[in-house]
């Protein structure tokens, strides 16, 4: 009984903590301003979603044979290509390539969250930086990511400020423009030294070994541009067949991000190259000279086989279902273990294998069904939920 | 329930999951404390169509006074669990908490069951032919489901389907919406052959009443708040706001964005409250503040959990001048039953 006494008590603080409620309540309503206006703007996007749907379905069922293609596409490009069963053998080869006493940006990702990725590398002795601005922040105060889009979802200005000062030395006022100003003269010259940059993804293709990396601040084009080497850590579940599925996805994925449009979208499928001296082909010009992609499974094929449950590998990662959980509303991410809310609770259960966490975040999910309204692939998360229930309270899993 | 899951299942509701299997009803009160509400109603025990109570309003003062006093506890340096565990070894003993619980916060019975006697009356005005089963009302078992009991569900499942066919039950009019969804949806699900024809209470309603009978005695403006199983797994929303709307006097207002299958939940869902009984409260506070922003004087609503929740919201906001009432007093009011 100690997590879950340990975890009610996280999540009673949170929901006594009067800033993360202000911040959240401030976030949740220019979501749903945003998203609204994104989906009036781009009606299409409800039937596309739709579309999107069914390739997920059929994408889910064949991830290995995705995977397969993929690393042969990314080969043909020049690129290196690996698949890891398991989360250390992720680790073990992203280690491998980085070595130690590296100086290493990073783009914000969630399977790198899922697996640890920047305390591993801090632990084989390399300075990492994250770049995503409310990643940095989260990073700097040594707390947990609060949202799977907006990390620092539960940070009201006033502290980011604060925060700031403390690093810089400077008294900063709780101004928006000048907390960004500072991040970017902070971490400017990083991108140009470091020797190693790494990213997620938000779809690849299984046809040309395309990366899609959605952004808005400019940090993952710079992440992935300027240092000599990008490393891509992808959860299987990214696969889908074609670009032109990938269009697709990328496009539902921004749109209930509530984005009309982002303001880059980076598609990576090699490393940088010329033919411009004789035609002859020569790796690495102003991009880097190496490309590395990391497809991890840790789970996800089994996941994939479970009729019910499968379908949180359908998640675009949007955020949407997160701004209308009731209980997120007051406690963010503390309702969560590297994923959140009620989907959080499928991934703590069939990826991480944490079933204590798992047991207590099913409970806290009111299975209300909000989250399945915004769901732009109708993922069924009360559905899911219950089943996990079930499959506790019959012992089909069970903390060894 | 299986030894393995031991300690990962809230004991809250391991309480009343008990309560339904050893009891048959929620609260875990003896037989024949439910049916009281209908006394010198002389509603038929054998009838083709019957009105299906459920335990949320027959039970709803020893709920309430349940959950009064596990927020109390989990405010306090105690916590919930370990009064949970308390209450669960006592019932072993045989001590009747639920009784216990009447008589600490003992409070008039009668008024607590006026939806109940206000939704039989309103279809006996619209001239609905049905029975109750009272005594012999099963539970439906739905908490089980929720929980994750689905093999005591399922049992469950089939002795009461076996009960409703003894009786002679061929169609059910029901009020509770948990119950509704689990008669209506998870019972073909899990019983071969399964036949009975399943409508909630405002659906009937809506087809048999005539425009211009209604009027309720003074103007006022009523909010709506859409109870999750009832909006977003049972799909009925449009009916309880077209009643509504045929009401003379009655002004329907409604949030802007937090309505119908966009509605936030009350805090209470799925046995939630006995397992988060303080953050719970927290979010019918929340609930309550986005209803009252649109001016209303009465909340309507079509649950007794919800019911429950948005009475404890508007007495922690102090907001004394409002009221919760279910969708069947507004009906029996403007009928002047």
């Amino acid at each position: 009984m100690s997590v879950f006494t340990d975890y009610k008590k996280e999540i009673m603080d949170a929901a006594h903590n009067e800033r993360i409620r202000i911040a959240l309540s401030r976030a949740i309503k220019n979501y749903r301003a945003h998203t609204n206006n994104a989906l009036r703007k781009f009606p299409h996007t409800i039937k596309m979603a739709e579309e999107v749907r069914q390739i997920k379905e059929k994408a889910i069922g064949e991830m290995e044979e995705l995977a397969q293609q993929a690393c042969e596409a990314i080969e043909e490009n020049k690129g290196k290509a690996y698949i890891a069963k398991t989360a250390d053998d992720a680790l073990g080869i992203i280690g491998e390539l980085v070595g130690t006493g590296k100086l290493i940006v990073k783009g914000k990702s969630m399977t790198g969250e899922e697996i640890e990725l920047r305390e591993h590398l801090e632990e084989l002795g390399n300075e990492v930086y994250e770049t995503d601005l409310g990643e940095f922040i989260i990073q700097q105060l040594k707390e947990r990511p609060m949202h799977i889009l907006s990390p620092s979802v539960h940070v009201p200005k006033e502290d980011v400020a604060r925060l700031f000062s403390k690093i810089t030395g400077e008294e900063l006022p709780p101004d928006i423009e000048t907390l960004a100003a500072t991040a970017r003269k902070l971490l400017r010259d990083k991108f140009f030294q470091a020797d190693f940059g790494i990213s997620g993804a938000n779809v690849v293709t299984a046809d040309t070994g395309t990366l899609f990396l959605i952004e808005n601040e400019g940090n993952v084009r710079l992440a992935t541009g300027a240092p000599p080497v990008h490393i891509a850590l992808v959860g299987m579940e990214k696969l889908v067949p074609t670009l032109n599925d990938a269009y697709k996805v990328a496009e539902v994925t921004w749109r209930y991000a509530n984005y009309t449009v982002p303001q880059y979208v980076s598609l990576v499928s090699g490393p940088s190259k010329t033919g411009d001296i004789e035609r002859v082909i020569t790796y690495g010009v102003h991009g880097p000279r190496e490309f590395h992609v990391i497809f991890m499974d840790a789970g996800r094929t089994d996941l994939a086989k479970h009729p019910i449950l499968r379908q949180a590998l359908y998640c675009l990662r949007c955020g949407g279902c997160l701004y209308e959980c009731p209980v997120f509303a007051v406690t963010a991410g503390h309702f969560g273990d590297k994923y959140f809310a009620g989907i959080g609770a499928v991934w703590a259960a069939m990826i991480s294998q944490n079933i204590e966490k798992a047991a207590s975040m099913a409970y806290t999910c009111l299975t209300c069904g909000r989250c399945k309204i915004r769901c732009p692939v109708k993922i069924d998360i009360p559905e899911m939920v219950i089943e996990l229930r079930r499959l506790i309270a019959e012992g089909e899993i069970n903390p060894q | 329930m299986n030894k393995k899951s031991e300690g990962l299942i809230p004991t809250g509701l391991v309480y009343l999951a008990d309560n339904i299997t050893s009891k048959h009803n929620i609260l875990g009160a003896p037989k024949g404390e439910g049916a009281k509400w209908a006394k010198g109603l002389n509603l038929p025990q054998e009838a083709e169509t019957i009105f299906f109570a459920g335990c949320g309003y027959q039970y709803i003062s020893g709920l309430e006074s349940l959950m009064s006093l596990v927020r109390g506890l989990d405010k306090s340096v105690v916590g919930t669990n370990l009064p949970m565990s308390i209450a669960s070894y006592q019932k072993k003993l045989g001590v009747d908490l639920a009784g216990m619980y009447r008589k600490m916060f003992a409070k008039g019975g009668e008024s607590d069951a006026q939806p109940l006697r206000d939704a039989v009356s309103v279809l006996s005005h619209l001239g609905v032919k049905f029975g109750y089963l009272a005594d012999d009302e099963p539970c439906c078992g739905g908490l089980l489901y929720y929980t994750g009991f689905e093999k005591e569900f399922v049992e469950n499942a089939g002795e009461m389907y076996k009960k409703l066919k003894s009786f002679g039950v061929k169609r059910i009019i029901s009020i509770v919406p948990v119950c509704t969804y689990t008669l209506h949806d998870l019972f073909p699900d899990c019983i071969e052959g399964y036949d009975l024809e399943v409508r909630h209470w405002s659906q009937v309603v809506l087809e048999n009443i005539k425009s211009g009978e209604l009027r309720f005695p003074e103007g006022v403006k009523v909010t709506y708040h859409d109870p999750c199983q009832l909006a977003r797994y049972l799909g009925v929303i449009e009916e309880p706001r077209q009643i509504l709307r045929a009401i003379k006097g009655i002004e329907l207002v409604e949030p802007e964005w937090t309505k119908g299958e966009w509605a936030t939940c009350c805090g209470g869902g799925g046995g939630f409250e006995v397992v988060f009984p303080e953050l719970s409260q927290m979010l019918a506070v929340n609930r309550v503040k986005e209803l009252l922003e649109t001016g209303a004087q009465i909340i309507v609503t079509q649950c007794p959990g919800c019911i429950i929740q948005l009475k404890d919201g508007l007495k922690q906001l102090k907001a004394d001048g409002v009221k919760v009432l279910d969708l069947a007093q507004i009906v029996a009011m403007a009928m002047g039953v």
